[in-house]
């Protein structure tokens, strides 16, 4: 049996796979940044992430297949859409919840995972969907290999709304809010940031971003159907890199393990994609937990 | 000195008096409620079918009102509460649990009319399936409520008992009952060694290093599908009684052989394993060992300064559990009679999950109630959609039948989960609460 195709060390090829897996990795990044910013903040583990991300690819069908939206206002409205459900879900399942143990509340987001799934079927039916076409489709020839114009346009938009979102996290009045909130609610409190409205933005946010990542993934995937939902889980191992505190090493994390499984996939065949993404996972956590960027807490006994 | 006091202290009014009942007494209900639906049936009394459900319903009262009454009470006996189900409602209880477990195959076998179409013999299934996993689901409940170790390897050890099963029933051609002693055996062994994150992680980082460990065994177990079976998967042949146990009553075989193939069988076998297995994990709890698994769950550090090896309680919880997990894999395989390559995935982690978490995160009652929630509930709404008038008159639900169900249960889980955090189990012991007070004044002090 060979294990290696014999195009291991051809270039174009190589090439071609980290190209489409940064593509692939810029996807998981905004996954994994809408995961660890819930998971920072207000210390829920949000398992329904990669149900929103199939919402927002099933949003782009409505926006972009069935009427034809403009791609700029399309995406707008849907992350406004996807930030509005972020809303709801905080002031309607997640505050009533508060104080409760962590695996309930991680239960009730796989409740909205159900929920969401089968209203997506309800609305669009079983069969899958062509992917999205609003963005140019052609591909571009770098170095020997065929480049999609998708791959890089993907990147690009991920790479401006994750530094637009990074620039109101770090500059702005709210986003300063948010940061005290997430690093120690009751000192936060204490000087009168309000950290229900800072929990509120960052579920809007959080889920807003998860739709922006579904628009494109649904222009990366070959079709969009309910099993979309299940690139969700690749924000652990992308996180896991990152670091579960870092929102900037969760980026970093998205795009390694994208390239890492794009890389393994086209190599070895891809049925080794999840084993070789989730076994980087296992060692992250087992021989440095804190991740490459995470910082280490400390806790009293 | 104490003692004279003690016993020429005025009888409080308040306090229960004490009642000792000989063994033989406190024995004999179960045994009524064990063997009345078994002789009911055997002298053709087609038992509870039609109006005779009134009779059954005396008999299920007696049967608790008799247990309640042998019960034994002392309190001033410490050693009485270690036992199980000592107090006279609890023993009343599982009576009447015990007669309904023995009658519900005989009622489900029959075949009467009952009132408006309710599908009794579909529901045999869904009853062998609660069966069955309310053992997987409180195994879970011992590791992940009870220990505090959130794992989400639970289906890698379902697939580890299957691989068990279809490698040593089919492959070597030996019996099933051999595979399900191997199974627990090698849940154990593969269970503390998939533990071993444990010893360095927690909570979430434990729950995605167990992620890494399920998609680890997927790959193991497709590869091993395909390589022994091929991409049809695998078929499972129906266990066989042994012709040298033939003598026992109720089995009667047919030519030399006696196959578990019907509901009617698989309910004995299940209910058999699954009672044996809640037994034991009820009994560990109990113990030294699930008090060790409490504190850990509590704090881990403290818990040291207690004396409890932290290190050994972790990983002897996941080998408990994962063996546990791995037989209920293994019978399900068994039960399912066929699995493929997309027989186990994460969702299924997840739906043990709902199960323990609705049921209540704690005790082996949350298991059960959550398996019957989790399955009895799509069978009864599916019942309201083809039979109700109301319902079964609105064309969106016939359309959307599994959309339906499945909204319907993830807004379940979220109402659950807001508005009663213990779960059903929680609801059933406050309900249960208020009951009692009812019957018994002083029962709100026995506790």
């Amino acid at each position: 049996m060979t294990i290696f195709a014999s195009t291991f060390f051809d270039l174009d090829v190589n090439v071609q796979l980290v190209v489409s897996g940064l593509a692939l990795g810029a996807i998981y990044s905004v996954v994994a940044l809408g995961f660890v910013l819930v998971e920072k903040s207000t210390a829920v583990l949000n398992l329904a992430v990669g149900e929103f991300l199939m919402l927002g690819s099933y949003f782009g069908v409505a926006f972009f297949m069935e009427r034809q939206t403009n791609f700029f206002v399309g995406t707008f409205v849907i992350t406004m859409i996807m930030a509005l459900f972020g809303l709801v879900i905080h002031y309607g399942i997640m505050r009533p919840m508060v104080g409760q143990g962590f695996f309930a509340i991680v239960l009730a987001t796989i409740g909205i995972a159900t929920v969401i799934r089968a209203v997506v079927q309800m609305k669009f039916g079983p069969l899958e969907k062509g992917n999205l076409t609003a963005l140019p489709t052609g591909t571009i020839e770098v170095a020997g290999a065929n480049i999609r114009w998708v791959d890089i346009i993907v990147m690009l938009v991920v790479a401006a709304s994750v530094g637009a979102f990074l620039a109101f996290y770090s500059l702005t009045r709210t986003g300063l809010h948010m940061r005290a909130v997430a690093s120690n609610i009751e000192a936060a409190a204490g000087v009168g940031i309000d950290p229900d409205r800072a929990y509120a933005v960052t579920w809007a946010m959080a889920i807003g971003i998860a739709g922006l990542g579904g628009v494109m993934l649904g222009h990366f995937t070959p079709s969009i159907n309910p099993g979309l939902a299940a690139i969700g889980l690749r924000a652990f191992p992308a996180a896991a890199i990152g670091g579960f505190t870092s929102v900037g090493g969760s980026i970093i994390g998205g795009l390694i393990v994208g390239v890492i499984e794009q890389l393994a996939g086209g190599h070895l065949g891809t049925k080794w994609r999840e084993p070789v993404a989730f076994g980087i996972l296992f060692l992250v956590l087992i021989f440095k937990p804190t991740g490459l960027f995470g910082q280490k807490d400390l806790e009293r006994v | 000195m104490n003692d004279t006091i003690a016993t020429e202290a005025p009888e409080d009014p308040q306090r229960p008096s004490v009642k000792r009942t000989p063994p033989a007494r406190r024995a004999l209900p179960f045994l009524v409620a064990l063997a009345s639906p078994v002789i009911l049936d055997n002298i053709g009394w087609n038992p509870f079918g039609g109006w005779k459900i009134l009779a059954g319903f005396i008999i299920l009262i007696a049967v608790g009102w008799f247990a309640w009454s042998s019960a034994e009470r002392d309190p001033d006996d410490p050693r009485l509460a270690l036992k199980l189900w000592h107090r006279p409602d609890q023993r009343a209880l599982s009576a009447m649990t015990c007669l309904v477990l023995v009658a519900l195959p005989f009622i489900l076998a029959t075949d009467f009319d009952p009132p408006m179409d309710f599908p009794w013999n579909t529901w045999f299934r869904i009853v062998n399936y609660i069966v069955l996993f309310a053992l997987g689901a409180g195994a879970f409940n011992l590791l992940a409520g009870y220990t505090g170790q959130l794992s989400m390897a639970h289906a890698a050890f379902l697939m580890i008992g299957t691989i068990v099963g279809a490698h040593i029933g089919i492959i070597w051609g030996q019996s099933f009952w051999l595979c399900i002693p191997i199974a627990a055996f090698a849940g154990a062994a593969l269970g503390a060694l998939f533990g071993l994150p444990a010893l360095r992680l927690r909570g979430l980082y434990l729950m995605l290093a167990t992620i890494g460990v399920h998609f680890i065994v997927l790959l193991i177990w497709k590869e091993y599908l395909v390589h022994y079976f091929g991409f049809g998967g695998v078929q499972f042949a129906a266990p066989n009684i042994p012709s040298w146990l033939h003598w026992i009553p109720g089995i009667n075989s047919e030519d030399g052989e006696f196959l578990i193939n019907t509901q009617f069988r698989w309910f004995w076998l299940n209910l058999a394993i699954t009672s044996l297995g809640l037994l034991f994990i009820v009994n560990v709890i109990r113990s030294r060992e699930g008090r060790a698994f409490a504190a850990v769950r509590d704090r881990d550090i403290s818990a040291t300064l207690l004396g409890i090896n932290v290190a050994r309680s972790k990983i002897v919880s996941f080998a408990i559990s994962s063996a546990m997990v791995s037989v209920s894999g293994c019978l399900l395989s068994y039960y399912n009679r066929a699995r493929s390559e997309d027989s186990f995935t994460l969702e299924q982690v997840l739906d043990y999950g709902i199960i323990i978490v609705v049921g209540g995160f704690m005790g082996i009652q949350g298991a059960i109630f959550g398996s019957i929630f989790f399955f009895a509930l799509p069978m009864y709404f599916e019942w309201m959609r083809e039979e109700l008038p109301f319902i079964s008159d609105i064309d969106f639900f016939s359309r959307y039948a599994g959309e339906v169900d499945l909204a319907i249960r993830g807004i379940l889980v979220v109402v659950v989960l807001v508005w009663r955090p213990d779960g059903l189990a929680g609801l059933w012991q406050s309900a249960k609460a208020k009951l009692l007070r009812l019957f018994d004044s002083q029962a709100g002090t026995v506790q």
